[in-house]
């Protein structure tokens, strides 16, 4: 008895790609199973990593529950108190390292497994990225698996006071342990990659013809190499193969492409013509030194990929770890990000950093207005996303790695209970909620990381 | 019977899994170690360096076994390093006799050198060509030039600190795409350019008479023979261009493959214009985005030992070495015909090399990233334009050419490395010299300019250095210390301890600059703090006279600035030429220093312990020959791991 209820129960969850997080009851109740029904919208996922930490005291609302007013950092999200949920004392255990320092608290941040301390011989960030995870899950249905998006390119050089590689600093999407995803920071190589088939750009030339041809050719060369080789070779041969199968499914898969155009409503189309001129502007006019556009930008670019389904997942690092970025832009700020986080409780310095931290918030809330605005079903594409706001580092002046700021927006598809404010017990995992949202995406998992349980108190 | 096979299973049990236990019974040293090493090092290293407190992320406690000890060999010379500098016990702790430090380190060195006795080459992963090698060799390929660091994602670091190490170059989706879109621009602009096409692509014309046979054999014979002409011109142009693309002679299958694929687009585009350039076109894009051309990969046959790499191999780790890019027609002819591995073939290779202009690309490759100079084109690194207005992309760009062209001086000219810490010239244009209030420089040429006194001279005294160690608001003492410590002399403090906030930000930036020497001072008082502040601190003091952009001053305004201080180590100078002729006496650590970091860069691979005799010989190279760099680079390619590998068929571990 207790068997075959597994197994429908499984395949339910297979089928739909529903809620998993709900108890099994109520993911029994039919009306829910309606919402998940096929030709409903699909649920969006999005990571949004800032570095640095908050500035201490700002961050959380104070009153608990879902009665409560947003805090001096997250002000900029007036009007989606209903939206969100702040998460209070989560935190990734394995970030408590012997080295201090940011690096250990960053290429883990979606893994919250331990890295591998490492000037570059043995790269590993414990496991691959919840965001990855999904992506194998929703890579299916999209054109692409996955968006990795940041501003910033890696940094470079290693860091010989603590000995990492910088990379761990610049990379949070990991496809496996040993392999970060390469990280798109230019906005219009990023829409030139996904909507160039729809919006062509003036100097566009046709697909190279012998494309196919040519991956063939150069993968059956390879595989031909694949005997007799040392493990690294192997490792970096494996990449080579499966970089051009990437390639050759986009190519193969011409009917999803297609679906994909046609899916593109004249709103979509209309909303990408006008991102592509003001990339263009962008690029001629400002000459990439205005910050806050570029961040624009690339949000609008996720949005859209999100509301025309190129594709499902996606993460935004707004900067690398340490982030030396001058912020001397807003007014009353007079130094570096990285320099401010270390205020040491100087309220002249705490000032800026906050104003720095509130910052990045107006953007979350550009993204989330952006997301609100596009009518999806009986809701709005918000309704069917969630977008994670976090960093690696809560008190930035002493690396602290417990308590993170932590948020989440959007309905989830109505699986969440947005508009709460919640404290969890001391030192809950933050793999909790990447193990809740997992679920949620439709991905079957016994655990993620370090989980313990799902936050059945975000769930609705 | 099965007693035996137990008893033997045992001790085949206990050798595999318990070395320490059989190198108790077999290391004659052991009890020796335990009588008289290790109470140094419980006495003086273990109260913080322990399971639990684990300073620095060291743990000294666990070393029992002397095997042990050899097995993390790397972090014992550093210990040694520390102890014979003095830096560790830090200052708040009871110091070492002498007498325990001669013990301490004479018996470690004495168990990491035994150690040392088996050569080990190391193992070289197939790597891929990085950003900037991908452009230098399309380049000396096509001659054209592509801005690859715009379209490629930006190539991760690591070793001693460079983006050619061989592990850390990965190859996503998302670069193949780039690779294919490049290949295609790249081949494109080649075709158009109809005289360098043609020098590399000669025409191809059907004869009359060959357009007969066709005809004939199609009507006849019913089979298409149109692509056997060209193809048979075409297998030349080809396999000439694959040879250089791939660095190495091709196999029969390869130049198989090639011509399939020639014939199979020529049938395909017969009707169009040109399907032989067509054809020859798309089969170079196909070279461009082969396995054997992104990835430079060795040979790894199945032998334990380690052996000599392949000519081929061997002339490919020459030119990305010393030119970033791929071998040219001599050196593979001289890798053909010749012996690589013979020195004086070797050496007159090497020399010819440091001679061609393709050597000046060390200046932008090596020098750059071995003094954390990428830092200033990354975009995330501004300065505040309010106090810094004449800092823009140009002055950045004189900033970082002023390096190079120093180095390219230093390093294939006058090719004394010393002058790097200091001399009495550099090469600036116009611009910078009005930057650095140098006056009657004229033209935008960097030109050799002498300079009157001894401040300047140097890479302390330029502005990139010095605008890199700096903060977007002001200078910074603290970071242009570490600075010295790090890339001079390659003696990196160790981190903060966890909790206690930067030193670096603790200066407000409102407050007046004389604060900062008090505020840095205040600071040194915290034990916490001054083991390393000490050794930081009066470095970048001593540098105050250069502001943010490298500019000299005389003062901050109404207050003076003070540039004298004491180092660590005890000598006392009263301003920056001073301190560079102090720094010039500490040789020893400087050629230690430039030996790793080019060794790292020469391999692509993170160094280890068994890599030490390497290091030292170049060391001493430096020191034998008064730092220069013709001899050293020669010792470098001359070296064990450069000239041998291991497979990584037989191990990878090791």
């Amino acid at each position: 008895m207790k068997k075959s209820w597994h197994i429908s129960r499984r395949r339910m969850l297979k089928g739909m790609g529903a809620c998993i997080a709900l108890p099994l009851l109520e993911a029994m109740n039919p009306s829910i199973l309606r919402a998940s029904s096929f030709g409903e919208p699909p649920k969006r996922a999005a990571f949004m990593f800032a570095p640095n930490g908050v500035c201490p005291g700002k961050w959380a609302p104070e009153k608990l529950g879902s009665d409560f007013a947003l805090s001096p950092i997250l002000s900029p999200l007036k009007g989606f108190e209903k939206d969100i949920l702040v998460l209070q004392q989560l935190m990734n255990k394995h970030s408590i390292s012997t080295v201090d320092g940011h690096y250990t608290k960053t290429a883990n941040f979606l893994t919250s497994m331990e890295i591998t301390r490492t000037i570059g011989a043995n790269v590993n960030s414990g496991g691959v990225s919840i965001d990855q995870l999904i992506a194998q899950k929703t890579a299916k249905e999209t054109i692409f698996p996955s968006l990795v998006y940041g501003i910033d390119r890696i940094s470079s050089g290693v860091d010989a006071n603590v000995g990492f590689t910088r990379l761990y600093g610049s990379s949070i999407s990991w496809k496996t342990p040993t392999t970060p995803c390469a990280k798109e920071i230019e906005a219009r190589f990023a829409f030139d990659r996904m909507f160039r088939t729809i919006v062509p750009r003036r100097d566009a030339k046709a697909e190279n013809p012998y494309k196919q041809s040519i991956l063939d050719v150069v993968s059956e060369d390879a595989k031909s190499l694949q005997r007799n080789l040392g493990i690294a070779d192997q490792n970096k041969l494996a990449e080579y193969l499966e970089s051009i199968r990437s390639i050759e499914m986009r190519l193969e898969n011409q009917d999803q492409l297609e679906d994909f155009k046609a899916g593109i409503s004249p709103s979509i189309k209309k909303e990408l013509t006008h991102l592509d001129i003001r990339i263009d502007e962008y690029v001629d006019i400002t000459a990439g030194i205005d910050i806050t556009e570029k961040v624009r930008l690339m949000l609008d670019i996720m949005a859209l990929a999100f509301w025309s389904d190129a594709s499902r997942v996606g993460t935004f690092m707004f900067g690398n770890s340490v982030s030396g970025r001058n912020f001397s832009f807003l007014e009353g700020v007079r130094a570096n990000f990285h320099s401010l986080s270390h205020h040491q409780n100087d309220v002249r310095r705490m000032t800026q950093y906050e104003k720095i931290n509130h910052w990045h918030i107006e953007q979350i809330a550009y993204f989330l207005q952006k997301l609100k605005s596009i009518p999806e079903a009986n809701g709005t594409l918000l309704d069917n996303s969630m977008v994670l706001f976090g960093s690696g580092l809560s008190d930035g002046n002493r690396h602290s790695p417990f308590n993170l700021p932590i948020m989440l927006a959007g309905g989830g598809g109505g699986c969440l209970k947005t508009g709460q404010n919640l404290l969890f017990e001391e030192n809950t995992p933050l793999a909790n909620l990447y193990l809740t949202m997992g679920r949620t995406m439709g991905v079957e998992m016994e655990s993620f990381a370090d989980s313990t349980r799902e936050l059945g108190e975000i769930l609705a | 019977m099965p007693g035996l096979l137990q008893s033997v299973l045992l001790l085949g049990a206990l050798l595999a899994f318990s070395p320490s236990l059989l190198a108790q019974k077999e290391d004659p040293r052991q009890a020796h170690y335990w009588q008289t090493v290790r109470p140094i090092l419980r006495q003086h290293c273990t109260s913080c360096h322990n399971g639990e407190d684990k300073k620095g992320g060291i743990n000294l406690e666990r070393y029992d076994f002397i095997i042990s000890i050899v097995r993390d060999g790397e972090l014992f010379s550093k210990v040694i390093d520390v102890v014979n500098e003095g830096s560790m016990p830090p200052e708040i702790r009871p110091p070492m006799s002498q007498g325990e430090i001669d013990t301490l380190t004479h018996y470690i060195n004495n168990y990491l050198e035994t150690a040392l006795a088996e050569k080990d080459p190391g193992i070289i992963s197939p790597r891929r060509l990085n950003n900037q090698e991908y452009r230098y060799t399309l380049i000396d390929l096509l001659g054209v030039d592509v801005n690859t660091d715009s379209i490629f994602p930006a190539d991760p670091s690591g070793g001693a600190g460079f983006d050619n190490q061989a592990r850390i170059l990965y190859l996503s989706p998302l670069l193949l795409e780039r690779y294919f879109e490049t290949a295609d621009l790249a081949v494109e602009q080649l075709y158009a350019q109809d005289s360098a096409w043609r020098a590399m692509v000669p025409v191809y014309e059907n004869s009359f008479g060959q357009s007969l046979k066709n005809w004939w054999h199609e009507f006849w014979h019913e089979e298409d023979i149109s692509w056997q002409a060209p193809s048979k011109q075409a297998d030349k142009v080809l396999e000439a261009f694959a040879t250089r693309a791939y660095r190495r002679f091709l196999r029969a299958e390869e130049k198989q493959m090639l011509g399939d694929f020639f014939k199979k687009v020529y049938l395909d585009a017969k009707e169009q214009e040109q399907p032989y350039d067509l054809a020859i076109k798309e089969t170079l894009k196909l070279i461009l985005v082969s396995h054997h051309f992104l990835y430079r990969q060795e040979a790894d046959p199945e032998i334990e030992l380690p052996y000599e790499i392949s000519g081929f191999e061997l002339a490919s780790r020459l030119s990305f070495f010393l030119w970033s890019s791929i071998p040219d027609e001599r050196l593979l002819n001289a890798a053909y015909r010749e012996n690589l591995h013979d020195p004086a073939v070797l050496e007159r290779e090497v020399k010819r090399m440091l001679k061609d202009p393709k050597a000046k690309r060390m200046g932008a490759q090596f020098a750059i990233q071995w003094l954390e100079l990428r830092k200033l084109t990354d975009p995330a690194f501004q300065l505040d334009p309010e106090i810094y207005p004449s800092y823009s992309p140009i002055l950045r760009d004189l900033m970082l050419a002023e390096v190079e062209s120093y180095f390219n001086y230093v390093m294939l000219e006058s090719q004394n490395l010393l002058e790097l810490i200091d001399s009495d010239f550099s090469f600036i244009n116009e611009a910078l010299a009005e930057h650095y209030g140098i006056a009657d420089i004229k033209g935008s040429e960097m030109q050799k300019v002498s300079f009157a006194s001894g401040e300047r001279g140097g890479l302390l005294g330029m502005a990139g250095v010095l605008t890199a160690t700096s903060l977007p608001t002001r200078t910074s003492p603290v970071l242009r210390g570490k600075w010295v410590l790090e890339q001079v002399l390659g003696t990196p403090a160790p981190p903060p301890p966890p909790n206690v906030p930067e030193l670096e930000a603790s200066h407000d930036t409102a407050a007046g600059p004389q604060t900062l020497r008090v505020m840095l001072e205040k600071h040194r008082a915290d034990p916490a703090c001054s083991s390393c502040h000490n050794a930081m601190d009066p470095i970048g003091l001593g540098l105050e006279n250069f502001d943010g952009l490298g500019r000299w001053r005389e003062s901050y305004g109404e207050l003076s600035i003070d540039p004298a201080g004491v180092l660590k180590s005890g000598e006392s100078f009263a301003g920056p030429s001073e301190l560079k002729q102090i720094l010039l006496t500490k040789k020893e650590l400087f050629a230690r220093n430039f030996s790793k970091k080019m060794l790292s860069y020469a391999l692509g691979r993170s160094l280890g312990f068994k890599d030490s005799p390497t290091i030292k010989e170049l060391q001493q190279s430096l020191i034998d020959t008064d730092f220069n760099t013709t001899a050293f680079i020669i010792t470098l390619v001359n070296s064990y791991p450069f000239r041998y590998k291991k497979s990584d068929n037989a191990d990878i571990q090791s």
